[in-house]
């Protein structure tokens, strides 16, 4: 059988053809001399030389902020109107397999009860294209949390490249066929070699099974060893904000008494302020025990109460850190 | 069972579109209670806000200045209107304090679990109170000294700082009327001060327990919950059948901003009331 190809050339017909249909498109360009994924509109903003942009996308899903609501408050009385969300059609394209596999944990918490449209009505417009993954670095580390770049799962489709720069494209959900079949114009049939994937060797002396079995017990819970594993983090949070599956947020409201809106913003569990009470009690009153929370909700919390990935070995976190405190460190501890 | 059920019920707000979005409510009466306490009577304009159980609690807030969790302090069954007592603590609360007759608050809720007043009939009830804690347990009392027939012995142990803390004094002759018996102390004794001086433990061990028909209910500040729960086990009354209603900082009160979290556990959804023995798998709670 003949593959479906999208030729190199092609890319900025897809793009014009998404736009030209009211969409957005986004993907990995350069922005500052750094790939970052961001909204672009013809095929020479793409980067084409990259391992995994900066930021996450989860940012067009799930805005770093967004106004929930809006008031007025006058002579007449307070005028209280809620935000619609009527997001638009938006493309991710040069995903990689692992940060795929991310949106199913963002899903669970944003409908485990209630359901939160702001993010569901945005991830049920957006369709996810799979660049796999032909190079890696250090950071990586998919295969050590059960994925690996073959990983169609959160793909709606899923793209290999050829040595000649194109694509071997394969809608993987209904979803990814309606959009190929959408943008029919644009792909063609044909037969062509993929390259070979970069697939990360698996860290030895890292098992999940054995985190989750030590994690799971509440007399490890107070293991000083957590004090001296993470002593040299800073707090910063910037692993929370570049990582796929943390979604923490704040709700604030902002402008005057008079006229304002309500958002909701990115929040850090790494913060002292995150759970400090208006009373001065901070139930994680140290940094070692927000970073234990953090690592827990990855590795315990979410796997137990949602049975999706808490983390999807995408190495941002590692990357982004600046005191180096890498978490294939602590899970390798962790699993002895 | 048919209490949690209905709690369930309620939050599923599906006529509402947006969790994050407020219903207003009017202040019909603001009462000074002591220097650092309100009593607000408010009336929200969607009724259905007004279907609540003891223990849980709403996201009260003022357009401008945000919101804050406050627990529920009027009975069960209210038709017009309910009641919340804040104390003046934070940038939201100090706002809500300047608020007179007729101002508009913003309201989401109620959330969380209640109290399970099923269980309780039939039971002898230990209320242990410690500051502020006896706001969200008036809610409780109220429903239990509603239907006294139902219940066994009711006592009350109530532990404030000062005699000038002390909250709804106004009310206890009807509660006693009623039949609760009520233990008060206090940390700090002004010179007329004639009841027990001391930590709330201090009065527990004066109160007769039979632990098989004993449900055991505390409500404090955090540090307060590991000696009463100890003081509890003396008494031989199980982790089964005491229950604790927890605080922590929260914003969304639907289960996703994962501020309120104690490990796996979202204290807006699956608490504030917690069973004790439910605790022991989350060793972040107390």
């Amino acid at each position: 059988m003949a593959d479906k190809l999208l030729k190199k050339e092609n890319l900025g017909k897809l793009i014009e053809s998404v736009l030209g249909k009211g969409g957005r498109f986004i993907a990995p360009s350069t922005d500052a001399r750094q790939v970052v994924f961001k909204a672009v509109a013809k095929a020479e903003d793409l980067a084409s030389d990259y391992i995994l942009a900066r930021n996450s996308y989860k940012e067009f899903l799930f805005p770093q902020t967004e106004v929930v609501a809006e008031f007025t408050v006058g002579k007449d009385g307070v005028d209280l109107r809620g935000t619609d969300v009527n997001p638009k059609d938006t493309v991710i394209f040069g995903s990689r397999p692992c940060e795929a596999a991310s949106l199913s944990a963002l899903r669970a918490v944003f409908t485990w009860d209630f359901i939160d449209e702001f993010y569901t009505k945005r991830e049920d417009k957006t369709v996810v294209l799979t660049v796999a993954c032909t190079k890696g670095d250090e950071a990586c580390f998919c295969t050590t949390v059960g994925l690996s770049p073959e990983t169609k799962d959160g793909s709606d489709v899923y793209l290999k490249e050829t040595e000649s720069g194109d694509y071997i494209i394969e809608a993987v959900t209904d979803k990814g066929k309606a959009f190929v079949e959408k943008h029919a114009a644009v792909f063609e049939d044909g037969s062509a070699t993929a390259k070979p994937l970069f697939i990360p060797a698996k860290i030895e002396g890292i098992d999940l099974d054995k985190i989750k079995e030590r994690l799971a017990k509440t007399e490890n819970y107070a293991d000083p060893v957590w004090g001296e594993l993470t002593k040299k983090c800073i707090g910063c949070g910037a692993c929370t904000f570049v990582c796929p599956t943390c979604h923490c947020f704040d709700i604030t409201d902002e402008g005057t008494a008079f006229e304002g809106e309500r958002r909701k913003n990115w929040d850090s569990c790494q913060y002292e302020n995150f759970t400090l009470h208006a009373s001065g009690h901070n139930p994680r009153d140290f940094q070692h025990k927000r970073w234990r929370n953090r690592f827990m909700c990855k590795f315990n919390y979410y796997p137990n109460k949602f049975s999706s990935k808490g983390c999807v070995g995408c190495g941002r976190c590692i990357r982004v850190c600046p005191v180096r405190l890498d978490i294939t460190e602590v899970m390798e501890a962790m699993s002895k | 069972m048919n209490l949690y059920e209905n709690i369930i019920k309620n939050n599923n707000h599906t006529e509402t579109p947006s969790p994050y979005v407020p219903v207003m409510g009017t202040v019909e009466r603001v009462t000074r209670v002591t220097e650092h306490e309100r009593l607000f009577v408010i009336a929200p304009s969607n009724k259905e806000l007004l279907n609540y159980c003891p223990g849980q609690f709403y996201m009260v807030g003022l357009p401008g200045y945000g919101e804050a969790p406050i627990s529920i302090t009027s009975g069960p069954g209210q038709e017009k209107e309910f009641e919340f007592c804040i104390r003046a603590v934070g940038n939201v609360t100090n706002a809500l304090h300047r608020l007179r007759k007729g101002d508009t608050v913003f309201i989401r809720g109620p959330f969380g679990t209640g109290f399970n007043l099923e269980e309780m009939k039939g039971k002898d009830i230990l209320f242990v109170a410690g500051g502020i804690g006896i706001v969200p347990m008036r809610s409780l009392i109220k429903a239990v000294l509603n239907d006294t027939k139902s219940y066994g012995r009711l006592s009350l142990i109530y532990g404030s700082r000062n005699p000038d803390d002390i909250l709804y004094k106004e009310e206890f002759e009807e509660w006693k009327a009623k039949g609760l018996d009520m233990r008060l102390t206090v940390d700090k004794p002004h010179p007329t001060w004639k009841g027990n001086v001391g930590v709330v433990t201090t009065l527990i061990p004066k109160i007769e327990v039979d632990p098989a028909r004993t449900i055991g209910v505390i409500i404090g500040p955090p540090v307060m919950y590991k000696f009463v729960i100890l003081s509890f086990r003396d008494k031989k009354i199980t982790d089964d059948k005491i229950f604790v209603s927890l605080e922590r900082r929260m914003k969304c009160g639907v289960g996703k901003c994962g501020h309120c979290q104690i490990n796996s556990s979202y204290v807006c959804q699956e608490g504030p009331v917690y069973r004790l023995k439910d605790l022991h798998s989350l060793p972040e709670a107390i």
